[in-house]
């Protein structure tokens, strides 16, 4: 009886084994052909003459990118274009926090998806992504012409664009808060640090926790220090350039540790409240539309996502004004965001570049904006953009003076960002200092420029 | 002498997988660990121990990261152990359900680290986690904490997580040790007074050694080794203060700096070394005893 099912044991395993084989053989047989039919063929669904359809084929192209960075829209989008191409994008989306250790280690080891994706930004495509191995030179693409020049710079890397960019330029990151708990406590929209300090004592007085930082997810909170890029400009001339050249170090910037002093102070009286550490981003639309917190660092979009993902809450509640820190009366902008390369090592290159014609036809982007509660313009003239009276009005106030934030500004910065969220996290658990943190910005920036040979450092 | 029953040219297939994909990778790591290998640049250039002396002054956070990996290694060892043998002996008693409870114990061991990691960081959460829900709803409200965010908390965390999915790992090995001793050792003690107590510290121990010398060793290795649980709970926050050896190579990685994650590795590689021929010796010393 043993033996018997013994046996059957056997055989059933190594029929499962042959038959696993089988499958894999047979999976190799059916792609091989499709993979070599390279010949394309015009197809109806596609406007654009240059990049002609292939006829329907099946090609999967793999899309590794960060949480967040893909919008429902776009997977939307996704569908139309395998429906009319037959090319087939699966996403691979990564926790924020690992995004860039991911994607390092896949390039390294070899196995790079076919589209990737990336924060652009004139200084970080060479040192971060080594766009000039890793990705396809875009330049001569159609809608490298249409899309915003601002954005192009910052895709461009020794004058080739490698990199398409969709995304809103009114994203800027800047304080929402929420009228009604202001209008309850008689607060007025802050026009100093002192008056915010002010507004956040007397709102945790109130028993609401006045900001919400969710750190945990290891990027947010180092938005504080570099979005003021537009305010260092404005304090001390000049100091970017110092920094680029490496005539001066974060270390000795007092306008720099200013920030992040004024950073740290908030989270020593204890305004972030208890949990920011364990805070997370995608719980920020449940935690402002509960009232338990006052404000927090979000994009001009926030409102709307409230509304949309909380029933019985309204985007009308929430007002808008500039980061406070040093004072800050401008609008921080930044024309670096995430972007979409195509990997060098991809064997289907040429459907990738379809893909992206595809998602920059007009009519698609339109959709794609229409479609995605967080943005409200898109960095593609002819789109048209969906501000209501209280976006209107803060870039009304607020938008006459603007400027770049430094994680695009300053070279050698973004790389680190990361990195520079654990040192403020350590900051903020009484670990580090605030001139402990610029020292280690300073180092990381030392070691970056040095490996890459960059003069100035030397 | 023992003659030869097969010629050697048998293992040679086995040989050539041993040698390049073991062998040669090793030795090249140990070999890159001394260059400057980095994201940046296609050539690595001989820098002799530039690496290591990052690693060792004091200006750098490594030493934490090994002295992290050094507690952890040592306290899991004794808390798995103990509490493995603790719950091994209960499971050899005769109780009710015996074999439900042997695998309701075990069962954690089969779970995915990463799974373990995102139920254990909904139940750490502060604010809506189980733990802390239960202490308010039992009125011990003062005893919540920030389980993974506090300084003086996250690696005590991490640890209990770790010992909660490792123990009942050990438990199984130990029970196998405790099932072979023989039953009349215990009569005859019985015989002769024995309390429990004397009968734990004079047969079961005794007798209970070599399996113990392994579950301490796989526990030296598995410790020494740790990423997958600091990664997954904390990633080495808040801050450094749970950073180990292995997530700090991993982030050495990935800002590519790739010489001194490799460097890194050949520290632990070298601790790894001694401390497992320490072992070996140890058992094999065992062995010519029986």
């Amino acid at each position: 009886m043993k033996k018997i099912a013994s046996t059957l044991l056997v055989l059933g395993l190594v029929s499962g084994i042959l038959g696993a084989c089988g499958t894999n053989g047979n999976n190799e047989n059916s792609n091989s052909p499709s993979d070599s039919s390279a010949n394309p063929t015009n197809e109806s669904g596609t406007s654009s003459n240059e990049n002609s359809a292939p006829a329907k084929k099946d090609v999967t192209l793999s899309y590794l990118a960060s949480q967040d960075w893909i919008k429902d829209s776009e997977m939307k989008l996704a569908e139309k274009f395998e429906e009319q191409t037959g090319v087939h994008i699966d996403y691979q989306i990564v926790p924020s926090d690992q995004y860039s250790n991911v994607l390092k280690a896949k390039m390294a080891a070899g196995e790079a998806p076919d589209i990737f994706g990336g924060q652009s930004g004139k200084f970080d495509l060479g040192p971060l992504y080594d766009v000039e191995n890793n990705a396809v030179d875009l330049t001569n693409e159609e809608w490298v012409k249409r899309e915003d020049p601002l954005y192009i710079e910052q895709a461009t890397w020794n004058s080739k664009v490698y990199a398409l960019t969709i995304w809103d330029p009114s994203s800027s990151w800047i304080m929402v808060y929420n009228k009604k708990i202001f209008a309850d406590l008689g607060l007025n929209v802050p026009h100093s640090y002192a008056e915010f300090l002010a507004a956040c004592e007397k709102i945790k007085a109130s028993g609401v926790t006045p900001i919400y930082e969710p750190v945990s997810d290891g990027w947010h909170h180092v938005l504080w220090f570099p979005e003021l890029g537009v305010r260092y400009q404005e304090q001390d001339p000049g100091l970017a350039d110092k920094l680029i050249k490496n005539q001066e170090k974060f270390e000795d910037a007092a306008v720099l540790e200013q920030s992040l002093t004024q950073f740290n102070e908030l989270t020593q009286k204890g305004y972030f409240g208890e949990n920011a550490l364990s805070n997370t981003y995608v719980d920020t639309e449940k935690n402002m539309a509960a009232g338990k917190y006052a404000m927090t660092l979000y994009t001009i979009g926030l409102p709307a996502q409230i509304e949309s993902a909380v029933p019985g809450s309204h985007a009308s509640d929430y007002g808008f004004f500039p980061i406070p820190l040093n004072d800050n009366q401008d609008l921080n902008v930044n024309p670096a965001a995430p972007s979409k390369f195509i990997s060098s090592t991809s064997k289907h290159i040429e459907e990738a570049k379809q893909y992206f014609a595809f998602l920059a036809q007009p009519e698609n982007m339109q959709y794609y904006l229409d479609n995605e509660p967080k943005f409200t313009a898109l960095n593609f003239p002819g789109v048209k953009a969906k501000f209501n009276a209280d976006q209107q009005e803060f870039f009304d106030t607020y938008g006459k003076k603007t400027g770049t934030v430094y994680q695009t500004a300053i070279n050698y910065f973004n790389p680190q960002w990361t990195d520079i969220g654990k040192d403020m996290s350590a900051m903020m658990v009484k670990q580090l200092t605030p001139k402990d943190v610029l020292k280690n910005i300073d180092k990381r920036r030392e070691q970056q420029a040095k490996t890459a040979k960059d003069a100035n450092w030397k | 002498m023992t003659k030869r029953m097969y010629p050697f040219y048998f293992i040679a297939i086995a040989l050539v997988f041993y040698l390049v994909f073991a062998v040669i990778p090793s030795l090249m790591g140990i070999f890159l660990s001394f260059t400057d290998w980095n994201s940046y640049s296609r050539v690595t250039h001989f820098i002799g121990f530039d690496n290591f002396a990052t690693i060792f002054s004091s200006d750098e956070n490594y030493l934490h990261g090994i002295k992290n990996t050094i507690v952890f290694t040592i306290s899991t060892i004794i808390l798995k152990t103990v509490i493995g043998l603790f719950l091994a002996e209960l499971v050899n008693k005769k109780i009710k359900f015996k074999n439900l409870h042997r695998v309701l114990i075990f069962m954690p061991a089969i779970i995915p680290m990463l799974v373990v990691g995102i139920i254990f960081k909904s139940i750490f959460n502060p604010e809506y986690g189980l733990i802390n829900e239960a202490l308010r709803t039992i009125g011990l409200g003062q005893w919540t904490q920030q389980w993974l965010t506090d300084v003086q908390w996250a690696f005590k965390s991490i640890i209990a997580v770790d010992v909660w999915k490792g123990t009942g790992y050990i438990m199984v090995i130990l029970l196998a040790g405790l099932q072979s001793i023989s039953h009349s050792y215990y009569e005859a003690a019985e015989i002769d007074g024995a309390t429990a107590m004397m009968k734990f510290r004079f047969i079961t121990l005794p007798l209970l050694l070599p399996a113990l010398t392994v579950t301490t060793v796989l526990n030296l290795l598995y410790g020494l080794k740790i990423f997958d649980t600091v990664y997954v709970l904390t990633n080495g926050g808040p801050g450094y203060t749970t950073d180990v050896v292995y997530t700090q190579v991993f982030s050495q990685f990935s800002l590519g700096s790739y010489g001194v994650g490799t460097a890194l590795i050949t520290v632990l590689f070298v601790i790894m070394t001694i401390l497992g021929y320490v072992a070996i010796r140890l058992m094999s010393r065992e062995e010519y005893n029986g």
